[in-house]
């Protein structure tokens, strides 16, 4: 999952009470979702011309059908077998979700806090960011051995590895959202008497607020690129786990399947994020 | 102009970077290349590489190596058709000649045979003294393994399934780490983390004890069948040196040793432990009814693979078994016993 800064024009913005314009704008969001509609039904048909046209192995490029027919054996229970490896998709979702979702509150929170730590406060951003860069040019799978032998083969490596993935985003954007406060604004709240406090409450954090989020929907799409790596050891039930077993049995059909999940609840999270993002930060762009 | 002559740098540092790749392996553009899959588990096949025996007995070829880390890697590397020859488990040939895969190849040579160099192992201690025992116990074995392969063997021969334990997918590195935390009760994995576990732990059963039971697992070299046909002289001449590296293995074990070490980055005296351990055939016994068999009668390997692919499709990992018939016609035979005689 990638994060996309809104490009879509917000529609409060283009709503004018004109019928002619309703009109258009009826159109404008037919068109929205006519067209991602369509990418998928000329997807799909390439792709079943690609399969039927047999240049590839069927292990390389599979039937739709066949993927199709993979989806509904890993969600049901069919011949007395439970979905894959004895549990259905959703319980893999799940799994995955969970500790996705653990480890980004943990390492959004850590992140977020020391964001506006290394923001407000100058030698502690020269300290810290070195450490920060660091982690974050570090692959997942390049330490999560070490997690390993640190912390046992249950959640405990899953949730830290996803955690860590998910903090320096969160904490990059919070520290350059927080120095980007408009000094102006701050000096005038203190000429009107706020104490220190009061000036990061509401001048320093509602106007960073709006970079936090594009962090934090950074740092969620993080944690979920590294589900994979997460789940490499002891990663049944869950999503990652489930790729790369069916990858170590060639079984192309369930490891696409695996892969379509992770993407479209990956599609599903960041529409919530930025839903909520609307609902939070209502004032973003319009300062 | 700035960003013009940014990019002109950036294009001319792409094309000087895509012409000096790190590449040693003295490839003529005039020969054609034999591309040969290995893996670094000890065999015969890292003895030819290292003594670049290949290399002398075909000097109008290239001998492209290539490094794998599991059979399923390759197995897709065959599909491609990027591999002529390839070294994989007899679970992963099982899979690959089973549907959907049918990956058109030939088992050619039988590298070893897994012996005390793979075993399932318990903590010290009261608790798990025999396989029954292990009924609700933690067990780590890498999944999709021959291991894996012989752990649930070894379940069926007790009355147990795979439901009654809890597996957990592990490399070997990571059952190490699980071992010595606790989170693990028992393992089932190979050499050289498996000496580490036996520190601490003991032998509930190993390889050979299985292979014994007629559950064997063995490593296999595989021929690309389109090769095969067409460079028959190729594939007599790579068997050969195959059948010379195993009479190093029995004849000469120190020569073996340090020829393998040198390409696995051990010492020589841990593989010469190591190849004391694995169950190394003599290449009389290669051609044997019991292993591949002679020309025009495929040996008993066909029977071990066909009960591997049963095997597979019970773990739902292939729709269902191939039939006999499969395995009998994937032994490539030409020319066996006399072949493997130098």
């Amino acid at each position: 999952m990638s994060v996309f800064v809104d490009i879509t024009p917000d529609e409060a913005q283009v709503a004018k009470p004109t019928a002619q314009a309703r009109q258009g704008q009826w159109r404008g969001r037919l068109t929205r979702a006519a067209l991602p509609l369509l990418s998928v039904v000329v997807f799909l048909i390439v792709w079943q011309l690609a399969a039927a046209a047999a240049i590839w192995n069927q292990t390389f490029v599979p039937y739709p059908a066949t993927v199709w027919r993979a989806f509904v054996d890993v969600s049901t229970t069919h011949d007395g077998v439970r979905g894959y490896a004895g549990y259905l998709l959703w319980e893999h979702l799940y799994m995955t979700l969970r500790r996705v979702f653990v480890g980004v509150v943990i390492g959004v929170a850590l992140g977020v806090l020391l964001g506006l730590v290394m923001g407000s406060v100058g030698w502690v951003r020269s300290v810290l960011e070195p450490w920060l860069t660091f982690l974050r040019a570090l692959p997942p799978l390049a330490y999560f051995f070490l997690l390993v032998i640190w912390l046992g083969i249950d959640e405990a490596p899953k949730i830290t590895l996803l955690a860590l993935a998910a903090l320096p985003p969160a904490a990059v954007a919070t520290t350059a959202a927080v120095v980007a406060a408009p000094v102006g604004l701050q000096e005038a709240a203190r000429a009107l008497g706020a104490t220190p406090t009061q000036v990061i409450r509401d001048v320093v954090i509602p106007s960073a607020l709006p970079e936090t989020f594009t962090g934090i929907r950074l740092a969620v799409g993080m944690a979920y690129s590294s589900v994979v790596a997460a789940e490499l050891f002891n990663g049944i039930p869950g999503i990652g786990g489930l790729v790369k077993d069916a990858s170590n049995y060639n079984n192309t059909p369930v490891v696409l399947v695996g892969i379509f999940a992770i993407g479209f609840s990956g599609l599903v999270i960041d529409g919530l994020l930025r839903a909520a993002e609307r609902r939070a930060v209502p004032w973003r762009g319009k300062s | 102009m700035k960003l013009k002559a940014l990019l002109a740098a950036a294009a001319v540092a792409t094309m000087a970077l895509a012409g000096c790749a790190v590449d040693h392996s003295g490839q003529d553009a005039a020969k054609p290349t034999i591309r040969i899959g290995y893996q670094t588990f000890p065999s015969g096949d890292l003895i030819v590489k290292n003594n670049k025996w290949l290399e002398e007995a075909l000097p109008d070829f290239n001998i492209k190596w290539i490094k794998f880390d599991s059979g399923a890697d390759v197995n897709t590397a065959f599909i491609a058709k990027e591999l002529d020859l390839g070294a994989l488990g007899s679970s992963p040939v099982a899979r690959g000649l089973s549907a959907p895969l049918n990956i058109p190849y030939q088992v050619a040579f039988v590298l070893d045979v897994a012996g005390d160099n793979e075993a399932l192992v318990a903590r010290n201690g009261p608790g798990v003294n025999t396989i029954a025992d292990l009924k609700g116990k933690r067990v780590g074995t890498p999944f999709a393994s021959t291991a894996h392969y012989s752990l649930l063997a070894a379940l069926a021969q007790n009355k147990l399934s795979a439901n009654d334990v809890q597996l957990v997918d592990l490399q070997p590195q990571a059952i190490l780490a699980a071992w010595e935390r606790g989170d693990i009760d028992a393992a089932y994995t190979w050499l050289p983390t498996l000496d580490q576990l036996r520190k601490t732990g003991k032998d509930l059963i190993t390889s050979r004890q299985l292979a014994k039971d007629g559950k064997p697992t063995l490593d296999l070299a595989a021929v690309a069948t389109e090769f095969a046909g067409a460079h028959p002289e190729v594939v007599d001449v790579w068997r050969q040196q195959e059948a010379k590296a195993l009479d190093t293995i029995k004849v000469d074990p120190d020569a073996a040793a340090k020829a393998i070490a040198a390409e696995i980055g051990l010492t020589p005296e841990d593989v010469a432990g190591q190849l004391k351990q694995g169950v190394y055939l003599t290449p009389a016994e290669v051609a044997s009814a019991e292993w591949l068999g002679a020309e025009g009668k495929p040996g008993n390997i066909a029977a071990n693979l066909e009960s591997a692919s049963q095997f597979l499709a019970e773990q739902k990992q292939i729709p269902s078994a191939a039939p006999l018939k499969t395995f009998q016609d994937a032994i490539y035979t030409k020319g066996l016993p006399d072949a493997l005689k130098q």
